[in-house]
């Protein structure tokens, strides 16, 4: 079931996505954290953010909005009461990184690129729910490839994933600036900035007015948007994808790696199973036996069919 | 501070639906059977914990069965898990029992009431703080606005069992009589403290109610019952007493004023909308004080909470 991901061996091609997983210890009541493949942390931020008022989810059609806003322990109570414990993992563990300037991705950066139970960073340039930084980042490709730049140089010999928006009119130029910048991977996607109104009331549900859309609602453009980076950009630049958006089952994972990406995400389904990450190992181990397939790793860009 | 005294046994469990009826006009019972290790988990579930309920792959009633101002929610589809609370539990040879008492507001609660006897329904918990009982505690107010009903009602069954020494009185509040979530209805409501209401009296509790239009019990809201017993009780060393509440945001605003004004415990449970309850999302924030500070600090309603200290809370964050 071992992949390989931007030089890295994975035990499996399955993480949990960041801030659907806490900081693991959370999810350690509900499965064994150590039979995922790899596990993103929470945007962790320079200082601490309190996050956004309430109301900060909704319900909608097969997924949810949600404007959490970041709110994070910052780098300093991450480092001490967070790392230890996560250190102790056995999956490959990413620290996701959010800011409002480049300085301050930098800045969390450096200062964690020294942990040898770091396996690297996803930089998180697509959080739709905060004022400032975040995805007015990710949606101006020379911005994206500012920041992959200023951070792949703090970032030493760790892996740099670049987490792309998809509320863009053209994913595969911002994908193309990720890697210009010196991304070692890609992952995508990120929330689609959505709102809910409350007819009673006329106003928004959410107190942030917007929120980012995930679960199985997203699901199929994930996959469309998955497979297009994969075509026109890293398969030939030799990039690997970390696919996410909607996945829920082993089949909704096989879906993103046949369409391209090297491994998958589980956000929001985690919330509703809490292990539903591993069962997908389970299932996604189960396929490849069925198919006789030695390593995920053959699925992915094995779309049939034109172009 | 409540103290944190739960084992974190904490899990995804099945439980198997023994009985799920309609029980008054507004609200529904369904009692729940856990077995094997389920049934020790839930055996030490406290008053104010709470569990989280699938309801995704649950059938929608007949349309005529769907009330018309649920017609346009009924159709939307259900992914989250919802946040109840247990109004009992109770354990049975090797297996626990636990009632859920229900309103029908939206999608899940809807597809909950098509659960029959035999059915198996996929729950996460015990979850979060329930309440506690401080040592020296004599008499404990517990005020209930509507649909907070569950926890207080199982806390009281604890008094009433595992602290005998400490009087239990409750204060029922609702909107109007037929909001009331009371499986058995009084004769007659008595606007005083009597032991009129069954929920309540079957414990040895003595209670008063409330409605805001006068249709049964005192008319007005059920934090004029607590201030007015307070005031007629002056003379009771407020170290004995504890108010515990669980109701609309508003009214645990009101009756933390009026314990903080008193200088009396009191303990909320808060309800937030929770995508996980477990943590993993931050979505349940909570504005709470900081000790001798003038900051404040997010906190989780489904890991520090439900239950809290009314003295931390910053209220009216979530008045939707
Ligand atoms: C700790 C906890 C314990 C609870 N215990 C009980 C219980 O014992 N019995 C019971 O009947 N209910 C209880 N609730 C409330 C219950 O979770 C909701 O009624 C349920 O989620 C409704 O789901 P639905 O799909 O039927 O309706 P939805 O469509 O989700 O909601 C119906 C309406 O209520 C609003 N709403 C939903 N959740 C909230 C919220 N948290 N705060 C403010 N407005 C909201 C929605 O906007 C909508 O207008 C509890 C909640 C919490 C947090
Ligand atoms: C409640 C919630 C919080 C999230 N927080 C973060 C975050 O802190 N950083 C980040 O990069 N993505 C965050 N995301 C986005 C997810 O990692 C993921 O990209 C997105 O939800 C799509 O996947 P899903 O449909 O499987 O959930 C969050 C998503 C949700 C639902
Ligand atoms: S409901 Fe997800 S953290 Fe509280």
């Amino acid at each position: 079931m071992s992949v390989e991901f931007a030089g890295r061996k994975l035990a499996n091609p399955v993480f949990t996505a960041s801030g659907t997983c806490g900081y693991a210890d959370e999810l350690a009541d509900f499965m064994d954290v150590n039979a995922l493949g790899g596990f993103i942390t929470k945007s962790i931020t320079l200082k601490p953010r309190r996050g956004n008022p309430t109301p900060r989810i909704v319900e909608t059609d097969a997924g949810m909005l949600n404007a959490i806003g970041l709110a994070n322990v910052g780098l300093e109570r991450f480092i001490a009461e967070k790392l230890p414990l996560i250190a102790k993992m056995e999956p490959a563990v990413f620290v996701n990184v959010a800011g409002t300037t480049i300085e301050e991705y930098v800045a969390v950066v450096e200062r964690l690129a020294g942990e040898k139970a770091l396996a690297g960073f996803e930089l998180n340039i697509s959080c739709p729910n905060v004022k400032k930084g975040g995805i007015s980042f990710g949606i101006d490709p020379a911005q994206v490839e500012e920041i992959t730049r200023a951070v792949k140089k703090a970032c030493r010999s760790k892996v740099l994933i670049v987490k792309l928006t998809p509320t863009v009119t053209d994913i595969s130029v911002t994908a193309r600036a990720a890697i210009a910048g010196g991304a070692d991977a890609l992952s995508l996607i990120n929330t689609f900035t959505a709102m809910v109104i409350d007819i009673e009331t006329r106003r928004p549900v959410l107190a942030n007015r917007t929120g980012g859309l995930s679960g199985p609602a997203v699901r199929p453009i994930a996959v469309y948007l998955v497979n297009k980076v994969y075509r026109e950009v890293a398969r030939e630049a030799g990039i690997p994808i970390l696919g996410l958006g909607g996945i829920r089952t082993a089949s909704d994972a096989i879906e993103f790696l046949i369409a391209g990406a090297t491994a998958v995400a589980v956000g929001t389904a985690s919330f509703i199973e809490p292990d539903c990450a591993t069962q997908i190992v389970g299932g996604l181990h189960d396929y490849c036996v069925r198919k006789r397939i030695a390593s995920p790793a053959e699925l992915t860009g094995t779309l049939a069919g034109p172009a | 501070m409540t103290q944190k005294h739960e084992s974190r046994k904490k899990g995804c469990h099945a439980a198997t639906v023994l009985s799920n009826v309609r029980a008054g006009e507004c609200f529904w019972k369904m009692r729940l059977r856990f077995s094997g290790e389920a049934a020790g988990a839930f055996a030490r579930f406290r008053p104010g914990q709470f569990i989280e309920f699938d309801t995704s792959d649950l059938a929608i009633p007949a349309t005529e069965s769907i009330p018309n101002a649920l017609r346009d929610g009924a159709r939307r589809s259900v992914l989250l898990r919802r946040p109840f609370s247990f109004s009992d539990v109770a354990v049975q040879g090797d297996a626990t029992l636990a009632d859920l008492l229900y309103c029908v507001v939206g999608p899940a609660s809807l597809r909950m009431t098509t659960l029959r006897a035999g059915d198996v329904a996929s729950l996460i918990g015990p979850l979060g703080n329930g309440f506690t009982v401080p040592a020296g505690k004599r008499t404990a107010l517990l005020v209930v606005g509507g649909m907070g009903l569950p926890p207080i009602r199982c806390l009281a069954r604890l008094l009433s069992t595992e602290h005998k020494d400490v009087e239990a009185i409750a204060f029922i509040g609702a909107r109007t009589v037929a909001s009331l979530p009371l499986e058995e209805r009084p004769a007659a409501f008595d606007g005083g403290l009597s032991l009129s209401v069954p929920t309540f009296a079957t414990l040895g509790v003595h209670s008063m109610v409330a409605t805001d239009d006068g249709s049964a019990g005192h008319r007005g809201p059920v934090t004029e019952c607590l201030a007015r017993w307070l005031q007629e009780n002056v003379d009771r060393d407020r170290e004995s007493l504890i108010v515990y509440a669980c109701g609309p945001e508003r009214m645990l605003e009101a009756v933390a004023q009026i314990a903080a004004e008193r200088d009396i415990d009191c303990q909320v449970s808060m309800e937030r909308r929770m995508a996980c309850g477990i943590g993993l999302c931050q979505s349940c924030a909570i504005e709470c004080r900081v000790e001798d500070s003038t900051e404040t600090v997010y906190k989780l309603c489904c890991q520090d909470g439900p239950v809290f200290d009314a003295r931390e809370v910053v209220f009216g964050a979530e008045t939707a």
